[in-house]
């Protein structure tokens, strides 16, 4: 992570084009970053929101609280009904959005492309166009998305209620509206938009580095970005050709997964969790990158062990192609079968540990400051080391027949997700905000977000273990009583997140009203990469003369 | 200057207090969280439950075993050690104590062990789940023998008052080839007691095609004996081979085979063996609950099975996927339609044990339960004999001891 060139040489009028030439036809990485931030801010609230309804629901048994939005007119048998699917399409539209149109938005599109060429030093993106189509074809997703929300799934049913796996037959022959067309055509927009996004970063990495950054000299966020670029080009083709088969299944009479012409469900189930396992690396690396800027930057000290760091991101990324099926532990696979994808996944947990341990050995022997950055980069470390060791726990299939599609593995990969990969974007927000708005964060709302956030989605999902274990499956409307108090106690876990997220927006608004300026770097001796060597907020063009790196 | 902070520094560092207490607090979550709740209910979930399900079959111990005595302590250890590493790190190294900060970016030694270790400790996890994930997919084909043939035995050879002979017929790769592959039991008014090995009994003629178990005593009047032998060993056994008793047990090649088939929005259920009826189980609807408390967990009808005798599951789903699952068994098998899969359980005491469909499959994918319910032989039978009435078949067995609880079952 070396950077010694400045950037304090006046620039000059910068060409900045028209408001509508410049947020709609954009070139600039800066600005297609913020266009993501923003959209990803969107949709976490609209996510948010459903996962609101899903836990208001679940809070005591019986079908309470859905039922309330379902068409009154309408006999309480066909109301019941209406709830029933409600509930499904939430959950199935709460993992899309969170995971398409949140959490990949904000890390890749939003900081990816921020942060990336300003950290190699290059003036933008490889194919700055070809960027912003990226970020239009995501609009366009997830303008398909919610026509599919709104449009009749089964019967006069609206929306896809079969979860974000989308799994045959339930999504081919069982689903006869056009909700799942259009949520198959919103995934492969999406794909797409991934797909030249990946395209863009490896050509803008591996070409564009400022004179003297060799590889092993390029920060580890641009690392993490790299390889998740691979393992975007290398995964989502085999999605988008397993939603198309799903689609040529449904509308031009082909019998991939039709079982009575020939084909195979689980088929299906091998394509998309071939994508679906790396996916969720695709989802935690970036993150990893951000954690191991801000335990630097607040350490004061180098990254320990720069480059085990990026090869266990190699590691991890490689070995997350060969571990796949061991989300299909229950489908009948061959006991041999099983014991391979047990003993591959267990493998993941190396190099996972060795990241954890290098960031605690950054932070040993260090003179740490605990700004908000580093709050949340703290509560990532300990939180994802907790999700971490319950998939290995799950990695083993012998226990996995009893824990699979119960809340063990929700309660698993939240605390992955929404207390790993959201807690790193949460992290990374407050570390680049100056640098991103040239005004500084309000302190104090940015302290309650914190702390309402970390109590609030522990309480939610820590005693989903405790369900899951006693055995609740998972994507369910209603329990029986026996699972009431886990289910009520996190249900008031989410309302002490929604106060943490009010935080986040209040702090926003604050923030701006108070407008403090922002430094170019606001860190310290801490933060060595190049973005802080520009002012707050970067000229339109960042760079005057290109940085050499010695 | 040396920058570098040797390993040995870093644990010295570590107060002895501090590596006891959390020894301390990781002994109890591990003890809470791991071990289950005493259950009132035979075969569900306790309301604030923390654990695992009480287990109804072998395997489940098993599981339990896996659970928390090697997954458990790993999750807590691990969680743990990074959770004391951090509050170190907040109280030793922020700025104010610790002004100045290191420069050391490297440190070999410690590199090493934190790379070696996870990797002892994840091959210890490993050698206790492979052969817990083959207890769980091997279907059994141990073999009962007896002094008379019956249903469920054949015969041993009685070379003379204290030798028997079995042949050891299994398949290629699971013929009998050690001790642990043949248990011997004497069966006298109504106990059954199983003989210790080389105290008791002696074996040989193991890896060749006839076993001989010689007992060093002969058998008594009115003791008969019973011989299990095979390769499928279930059951927790001796943790390490220290701690513990050894639970497990060679489970018998199965003598029940149950036809599953998933659909919208139910269960249905054959016996190919006992007359090939067929019933369907529903979810019992709140209103027709006896007991209110078993709401969404009542079907419609249970399936009922006999304690201590081997169940196969063959299982397909009829237009989605659906999946079968019986938590207290520690089963759970899909049901998708165009294919066959097979599980198999041997509960080892009597109850009704509940499960739930565990793949979505649609609005009522939470209202489509399943019970089980495991009685004595003769219950069982009397039970098939009422479902074979109800279906114009004759009595298979001739029993006349009814099931009355079974009035429910018998629709």
């Amino acid at each position: 992570m070396a950077g010694t060139a400045t950037n304090t040489a006046e620039h000059h009028d910068d060409h900045v084009p028209s408001f509508f030439v410049r947020w709609f036809f954009s070139t600039n990485h800066k600005d297609i970053g913020t266009l993501y931030l923003v959209f990803a801010i969107l949709a976490g609230v609209i996510g948010g929101a459903m996962s609101g309804l899903i836990r208001m629901e679940l809070m005591d048994p019986g079908v309470t609280f859905l039922t309330s939005f379902t068409d009154q007119n309408l006999p309480e048998a066909a109301q019941l009904d209406a709830a029933k699917n409600f509930y499904n399409v939430l959950i199935t539209y709460h993992g899309l959005i969170m995971i398409f149109f949140m959490v990949m938005p904000a890390l890749i599109g939003g900081f990816g492309n921020w942060f990336v060429p300003l950290m190699i030093g290059a003036p933008d993106m490889a194919f700055p166009r070809m960027n912003n189509i990226s970020f239009w074809l995501y609009g366009a997703s997830a303008f398909l998305l919610t026509l599919s929300y709104f449009a009749p799934g089964y019967g006069e049913q609206l929306g896809f209620g079969g979860g974000w796996v989308l799994y045959p037959p339930l999504s081919t022959e069982n689903i006869t509206g056009p909700s799942m067309d259009l949520l198959i055509l919103s995934l492969h927009l999406a794909g797409a938009s991934s797909i030249l996004g990946a395209i863009n970063f490896i050509t803008t990495i591996f070409n564009m580095r400022a004179p003297g950054m060799t590889l092993h000299k390029m920060p580890l966020f641009a690392w993490s970005v790299l390889i998740t670029a691979f393992l975007l080009v290398l995964s989502l083709p085999v999605l988008a050709g397993g939603i198309t088969m799903l689609l040529t299944d449904r509308m031009f009479n082909t019998a991939f997964f039709d079982w009575t012409a020939g084909g195979d469900p689980i088929l299906y189930q091998h394509l998309f969790w071939f994508f679906g396992h790396p996916e969720v690396y695709i989802l935690i690396l970036p993150g990893f990158g951000v954690i191991s800027h801000i335990v630097s930057t607040f350490s004061k000290k180098p990254i320990f062990g720069y480059l085990g760091m990026a090869y266990a991101m190699v590691a991890i990324g490689f070995v997350g192609f060969i571990v796949w099926a061991h989300h299909m532990y229950t489908v009948g696979m061959s006991v041999n079968m099983k014991a391979y994808f047990t003993a591959a996944t267990l493998v993941i947990a190396v190099p996972t540990g060795i990241k954890v341990f290098s960031w605690i050995a950054t932070m040993w022997g260090g003179s740490v400051e605990f700004k908000i950055p580093m709050l949340w980069a703290i509560g990532f470390i300990f939180l994802f080391t907790i999700g971490g060791v319950t998939g290995v726990v799950l990695a083993n299939a012998g226990i996995d027949h009893a824990l699979h599609d119960t809340y063990y593995v929700v309660a698993h990969f939240h605390y992955v997700l929404s207390l790993g990969a959201v807690f790193a974007i949460f992290a990374a927000w407050y570390y680049w905000f100056e640098k991103m708005y040239g005004i500084k964060y309000n302190v104090f709302f940015a302290g309650a977000h914190f702390w309402l956030m970390f109590i609030g989605v522990n309480i939610i999902f820590m005693p989903q273990h405790f369900l899951g274990l006693q055995g609740m499956p998972r994507r369910y409307v209603d329990y029986n009583e026996a699972f009431s108090l886990w289910n009520h106690v996190s249900t008031w876990g989410y309302l002490i997140t929604l106060l943490g997220v009010l935080a986040f927006f209040v702090g926003i608004a604050a923030s701006v009203l108070q407008r403090r300026k922002g430094v170019a770097n606001p860190w310290g001796e801490g933060a060595t990469t190049l973005e802080w060597t520009l002012p707050s907020p970067p000229p339109f063009h960042s760079f005057n003369e290109l940085p050499k790196i010695k | 200057m040396d920058n570098h902070m040797t390993g040995g520094t870093i644990l010295k560092k570590m107060p002895a207090r501090l590596f006891g207490g959390l020894m301390t607090v990781g002994l109890a979550l591990m003890l809470g969280t791991g071990f289950a709740v005493a259950n009132p209910v035979d075969g569900g979930p306790v309301d604030g439950g923390l654990g695992l399900q009480e287990a109804a079959t072998p395997f489940m111990e098993q599981v339990h075993q896996f659970h928390n005595w090697v997954l458990m302590p790993v999750v807590i250890g691990i969680s743990l050690l990074v959770m004391v590493l951090l509050l170190i790190v907040i109280f030793k190294f922020n700025s104010r104590a610790n002004p100045t900060p290191a420069k050391f970016s490297h440190n070999t030694l410690v590199e090493v062990v934190w790379t070696g270790v996870p990797i002892l400790i994840l091959l210890f996890v490993a050698v206790f789940s492979f052969p817990l994930l083959f207890s769980a997919d091997v279907i059994p084909d141990g073999k009962r023998y007896l002094a008379q043939e019956t249903e469920l035995a054949e015969t041993f050879t009685s070379k003379s008052d204290t030798e028997f002979v079995i042949a050891n017929d299994f398949s290629e790769h699971r013929r009998l080839s050690s001790k642990d592959h043949v248990e011997v039991f004497v069966l006298s008014n109504g106990e059954r007691r199983e003989l210790a090995y080389h105290k008791e009994f002696k074996l040989s003629g193991l890896k060749t095609d006839e076993v001989t178990i010689a007992l060093n005593e002969p058998l008594a009047a009115g003791e008969e004996l019973e011989i299990i032998a095979g390769r499928s060993r279930v059951g927790a056994k001796k943790f390490l081979d220290l701690f513990g008793t050894d639970n497990s047990q060679i489970v018998v090649a199965p003598s029940i085979n149950i036809k599953v088939t998933g659909f919208q929005w139910g269960w249905s259920y054959a016996y190919p063996d006992e007359g090939d009826f067929e019933f369907n189980a529903l979810i019992k609807k709140k209103e027709d609950l006896d007991d209110a408390s078993l709401y969404l967990f009542e079907p419609t009808k249970r399936i009922v099975v006999p304690v201590n005798e081997t169940v196969r599951i063959l299982i397909n789903g009829r237009e989605v996927i659906h999946s079968w699952a019986v938590p207290a068994f520690g089963i759970k098998i899909d049901a998708v339609p165009g294919r066959i899969n097979e599980t198999w359980f041997m509960a080892n005491r009597e109850g009704v044990y509940y499960g739930q469909c565990s793949e979505i499959c649609g609005k009522d994918h939470a209202f489509m339960p399943i019970a089980v319910e495991v009685v004595s032989r003769e219950e069982y039978q009397a039970w098939v004999d009422s479902e074979r009435e109800f279906a114009g078949l004759e009595p298979k067995y001739t029993n006349t001891i009814k099931l009355a609880a079974n009035a429910d079952n018998a629709q």
